[in-house]
């Protein structure tokens, strides 16, 4: 699971910042962030190295610096929440298992294989023997079991990690090569939390032991990358680990990684993040928005690296609480007066998808023909559906019912979302719907979807495994998770329990293609768009991959010096 | 003196704990709440709930502000909820980069407005006085992210002679240093300017210059000093708030200061944090306002400690 950072603009458009809950993402495309998590494998720019550098050898030394909005709280991953603490932290470890980037195919890494028994309830590791922490211990069975079992330790209060093992009941390691995870109930998206080098990398226990309070700022993996120093509010920076020779085979370099060092530096000013691309300060300028990324595409000195949001961007969250929305075919209606192809031009110039479905193409279980069946803008059908639920247009031209006239409350924050509240504003006046547009600071727009006293919110999501469904449209999350739609519906539940039990890939997929379907039909939300992520790389860095579902990637880069 | 300081101290402590009530007040009435920000939409009620107690956010807000107080009393400031490290640490941490960039900054203020007002009084109503004053009109209607970006577009993009966001060393402090001081300057020349014009008419000048002093000493002897103090009481309150931190231009610059610290704190919700930084900053306030008003007496020894309504109204 790789849930987003998200940020928002706080002071007009000078301050960017960014909040660390998991998962949902507040500004659609913010300068900053994490971008690098979420794409279709279609729109993925190709992780070969350009043909140009191809007959180029990689070089060893150098510094490759990475420019980034969000500095973590503390890189003890157990401990964070944030996103960017995942992606930094990346880089000092290593995953059970590895997602070849083209096929998306499960594959061993430091597990040399595994079973899962028949009722799927068993996992069972085989956990190779040649890999060592950067404190020269050796990573056994038993130090990934220990890990586990502190994740879900609730002392340890693990967040993410915590949530990606929720539904393991016991872990145990009988040898130094055997791990086995008991788990309550068949989970599918377990193998894709398991391929993540961030949330569940194997940590050194004793290193933890050692360092004590200090941990999150000096952590210890088994990865390329060793920490070497944070300067609080600047940068954080890993030198190679050279005695690296356990490289995830998804790579080129098998061995220690090319450049000397590793730095991430924390640049919150969008305009500053280029400026340091643009003079050399950084290598590599992580979420650069749609109209700054133009000009770096035709100039043969960087490249751009970009791909799909791992989620939908935006989309209307109907609250199903209020009676109006309790009516599908107003919850229909509004599908269909909201030109979503026109508000993904004048937000995001274009450089995404439009939805129609809960899913993005870059989710597994999206279905192709959701673009046949799903709701498209067609004012005349719109306004028919809210007079067949009974609205009828009074003298100012608004639909009312009962004498009462449809005036909705819209939240959204400031940013590309402002924008786009203002379009839909515009769209349902168009059909004689007026919208009170209710800007809202992130935190405080989550609070008020929270409690839920609203009638519509702009959301966007982000995360590699369509089981987030199951966060947004369960009823179990509707008092007090991400269901702010408060959808509380049996087959609904029914379905999203199917597809987070259901181990076999093929059928999974029709559970997801079943969900989709009825969440068109149901039309909780209006789904909107998915944007591309532009990432920059500038000479002379080269070979910097891009995993579809991971993100930037290292570990072919090297600086051409 | 000493009288005159400890009354200063005291009305210094009153104010001090209205910005903390003021702070306290304002942090936890915005909306957004930290447990959620903290712990994540994952969340189950039982871990919101346990953490808010942890960190005693249910108890009633008044509960909560003498707490705090009391802590702050025993000179803690409490624990940032995002990082968990100490407060006054985090601050202090940030302190000295935002001291170097204050410094650095207000030295070029000083050097820029106190050449440019003392030559426009003196070459008064010249092409010098005219040009002097649209740059000062100038700089004070250019908002400081605009300049600064226009500067990092010229001398680092263009240019490639100074690098951003580097760190805090010398070449890195180039730009926002001038950014600032260029800013601060526009006040400062101003002023000096209008000082000197005025003391520049007055009976003693013209005896200093009939008796044949040269220029130089009747400029800079007899009628700077005169023309001071309202330029010292600015340039007090300019680096003042120059030390909490300037917080677009330290975001602008990527300069790891207080400022920056300040706004990542408030999208976090960090009350801890927040409140720290506006305590701190208030300490500053008070404190350098105090330097200014002894500085005074310096300057004009008919204005004693004390008496500084009389001497400086």
């Amino acid at each position: 699971m790789v849930p987003t950072a998200y940020l928002k603009k706080l002071f007009s458009t000078a301050t960017m910042v960014s909040l660390s809950m998991a998962l949902i993402a507040g500004c659609s495309t913010p300068p900053a962030s994490s971008p690098p998590e979420g794409s279709a494998p279609s729109t993925t720019t190709s992780t070969e190295t350009p043909a140009a550098t191809a007959d180029l050898q990689p070089k060893k030394g150098g510094t490759i610096t990475i420019g980034i909005a969000n500095e973590p709280d503390q890189l003890d991953i157990h401990k964070t929440g944030m996103a960017v603490a995942n992606q930094i932290a990346g880089n000092l470890g290593a995953s059970l298992v590895t997602q070849d980037p083209d096929t998306l195919e499960f594959k061993p890494y430091l597990a040399e294989s595994w079973q899962v028994s028949e009722d799927g309830k068993t996992w069972t590791f085989k956990i190779r023997t040649d890999v060592k922490f950067h404190d020269g211990t050796a990573m056994t069975a038993k130090s990934i079991a220990e890990t586990y079992q502190r994740a879900l330790n609730p002392e340890t209060a693990a967040k993410v990690a915590g949530s990606n093992l929720s539904e393991v009941e016991s872990v145990e390691a009988s040898d130094d090569t055997t791990l086995v995870l008991h788990l309550k109930q068949p989970f599918a998206p377990l193998l894709q939390f398991l391929s993540d080098p961030g949330w569940l990398q194997p940590l050194s226990m004793q290193a933890i032991e050692q360092a004590g309070d200090k941990y999150a700022r000096q952590p210890v993996g088994v990865g390329p990358w060793k920490f070497e120093k944070w300067e609080n509010g600047q940068s954080i920076s890993f030198t190679r680990n050279e005695e690296f020779a356990w490289a995830d085979p998804i790579f080129k370099n098998q061995g220690a990684p090319y450049a000397d060092r590793l730095v991430y530096r924390f640049i919150a000013e969008n305009q500053t993040l280029l400026a340091a691309l643009d003079s050399g300060s950084i290598d590599i300028a992580r979420g650069v928005v749609a109209k700054d990324v133009a000009k770096y595409r035709d100039n043969p000195q960087f490249e751009v690296k970009e791909m799909l949001r791992n989620g939908l961007g935006l989309f209307v969250m109907l609250n199903t609480r209020k009676p109006v929305f309790q009516d599908v075919e107003v919850r229909q209606a509004l599908n269909k007066a909201i030109n979503k192809e026109a508000i993904m031009k004048a937000v995001i110039q274009g450089e995404g998808v439009v939805s129609y479905g809960p899913l993005p193409p870059s989710l597994f279980g999206y279905d192709e023909s959701v673009k046949d069946y799903g709701l498209t803008y067609q004012v005349d059908e719109a306004k028919a559906l809210l007079e067949k639920a009974g609205y009828t247009k009074n003298a100012q031209g608004l639909y009312e019912k009962d004498g009462k006239p449809l005036k909705l409350d819209l939240l959204t924050q400031t940013g590309t979302w402002a924008q786009a509240s203002q379009l839909i504003q515009a769209m349902l006046k168009d059909i004689g719907v007026e919208v009170n547009i209710v800007t809202l600071e992130w935190g405080a727009l989550v609070d008020t979807a929270t409690k839920g006293s609203f009638d519509m919110t702009l959301m966007g999501y982000t995360l590699n495994d369509p089981d987030v469904l199951y966060l947004f449209l369960h009823s179990s999350q509707a008092d007090s998770g991400l269901n702010f739609s408060y959808v509380k519906d049996e087959k609904m539940d029914e379905l999203l329990v199917k597809g987070r039990t259901t181990v076999d890939s093929a059928a999974r997929k029709d559970v997801y293609k079943e969900v989709q379907k009825y969440v068109v039909e149901q039309a909780w939300w209006v789904p909107i768009y998915t944007e591309k992520q532009f990432n920059v790389v500038r000479k002379p860095v080269e070979g910097v991959g891009i995993h579809p579902l991971r993100g930037l990637m290292y570990h072919d880069s090297w600086v051409n010096q | 003196m000493k009288q005159y300081i400890l009354q200063r101290l005291a009305s210094g402590l009153i104010v001090l704990l209205g910005i903390s009530i003021f702070s306290f007040a304002l942090i936890h009435l915005i909306p957004g709440d930290p447990i959620r920000i903290m712990l994540g939409e994952n969340a189950t009620a039982e871990q919101v709930h346990a953490l808010r107690e942890q960190l005693g956010l249910n108890q009633p807000l008044v509960t909560q502000y003498f707490q705090y107080l009391a802590n702050v009393l025993q000179g803690d400031l409490g624990t940032s909820f995002k990082t968990g490290r100490p407060v006054l640490s985090e601050i202090l941490e940030r302190f000295p980069a935002t001291v170097k960039l204050a410094a650095s900054g207000m030295f070029l203020a000083i050097c820029i407005g106190i050449t440019m007002g003392v030559l426009a009084a003196r070459f008064k109503d010249t092409f010098i006085d005219f040009s002097a004053m649209s740059i000062a009109t100038l700089g004070v209607s250019v908002p400081s992210f605009w300049l600064g970006i226009l500067l990092i577009m010229l001398f680092t993009v263009k240019l490639g002679w100074l690098p951003i966001a580097g760190g805090t060393g010398f070449r890195d402090l180039i730009l926002p240093a001038v950014t600032l001081g260029v800013l601060a300057s526009t006040v400062i020349s101003r002023l000096t300017r209008a000082g000197m014009v005025e003391v520049l008419s007055f009976d003693y000048i013209r005896t200093a210059r009939a008796k044949g002093l040269g220029e130089g000493a009747v400029l800079f002897i007899h009628a700077f000093r005169n023309a001071m103090i309202p330029v010292v009481t600015i340039i007090g309150l300019q680096i003042a708030s120059l030390l909490g931190g300037t917080v677009i231009i330290e975001r602008v610059f990527d300069w790891p200061g207080l400022g920056s610290l300040a706004i990542s704190s408030i999208a976090s919700r960090d009350f801890p944090l927040v409140q720290g930084i506006i305590l701190f900053i208030g300490v500053i306030f008070v404190l350098v306002n105090m330097l200014v008003d002894i500085v005074y007496s310096l300057i004009d020894p008919r204005i004693e400690v004390g008496q500084t309504k009389e001497g400086t109204s």
